[in-house]
């Protein structure tokens, strides 16, 4: 088998993951969609600087990223959450069901680009931590603080009382004995 | 050596956290995994349009 006929095949198959990563990225589905092709064209016109048996994905995933902030660059995107189509994250789940994934939703579209991409590559892809930082062109510790990030915000805002109550309650230590003058015993 | 019980050793300072905590962060991980597969799953599984197809196929054929 020919590395063209390799390479065509290995980006139509990771297809459904550029668009989950395009998702995560514009929160926008025809936003998504026009990122995807426009990635798609910038691979095929850049196929020959791919080293055939290096990590195609992180390859796909870095140029349709790096697409995605060119994009942004050029249209000085300024998208407000209130322009977010409510049905961005369309689900036919039950309403009670509804309710708390459109709020997931809603404070999804709140994080941070950056931020919301990695957490969604690291749960609905299953990626690794040190894939996640190859796709995103980052360092693993860069790319485990946006997850952390992404979670403890969305956490605050999901949770709310509950993340205040756990910031707020002061750590309680074993502590050493101290001497008159306050000083630790050894 | 003498050996020194767990509980008079001079351990570094171990904050202390409520179990129930530990049970909330874990049931909201699992809440928002789940979340997530329900917002993004989908879009994965939809059909390639076609035209994106077009566009691979025809670059294959040069």
């Amino acid at each position: 088998m020919s590395e063209a006929l390799v390479f065509h095949d290995q980006v139509i198959g990771i297809l459904p993951k550029l668009r989950v990563q395009a998702l995560a990225l514009t929160r926008n589905r025809a936003a998504a969609e026009d990122l995807v092709q426009d990635a798609v064209c910038n691979a095929l016109s850049a196929q020959d600087s791919f080293i055939p048996g290096t990590n195609f994905a992180a390859w796909m995933h870095r140029i349709l990223r790096n697409r995605f902030i060119s994009n942004l660059r050029k249209r000085r995107d300024t998208t407000d959450i209130d322009d977010v189509p409510s049905s961005v994250f369309a689900t036919d789940a039950p309403h009670e069901d509804r309710l708390a994934l459109k709020e997931l939703g809603q404070a999804m579209t709140r994080l941070p680009a950056d931020q919301r991409e990695a957490l969604v590559m690291v749960v609905v892809h299953g990626m690794s931590y040190e894939a996640l930082a190859q796709a995103t062109g980052c360092a693993v510790g860069t790319a485990k603080s946006r997850v952390f990030r992404a979670r403890r915000q969305l956490e605050s805002w999901l949770l709310g009382e509950r993340s205040e109550r756990q910031a707020a309650r002061p750590q309680i230590r074993a502590e050493r004995p101290l001497d008159e003058h306050g000083a630790l015993h050894s | 050596m003498k050996h020194v019980p767990m509980k008079q050793r001079k351990d570094k300072p171990v904050p202390v956290r409520p179990p129930e905590e530990g049970k909330a962060d874990a049931a909201f991980d699992l809440w928002l995994h789940r979340g997530l597969h329900k917002l993004f799953d989908d879009v994965a599984d939809e059909p390639i349009p076609p035209e994106l197809l077009r566009i691979i196929e025809e670059d294959r054929d040069k």
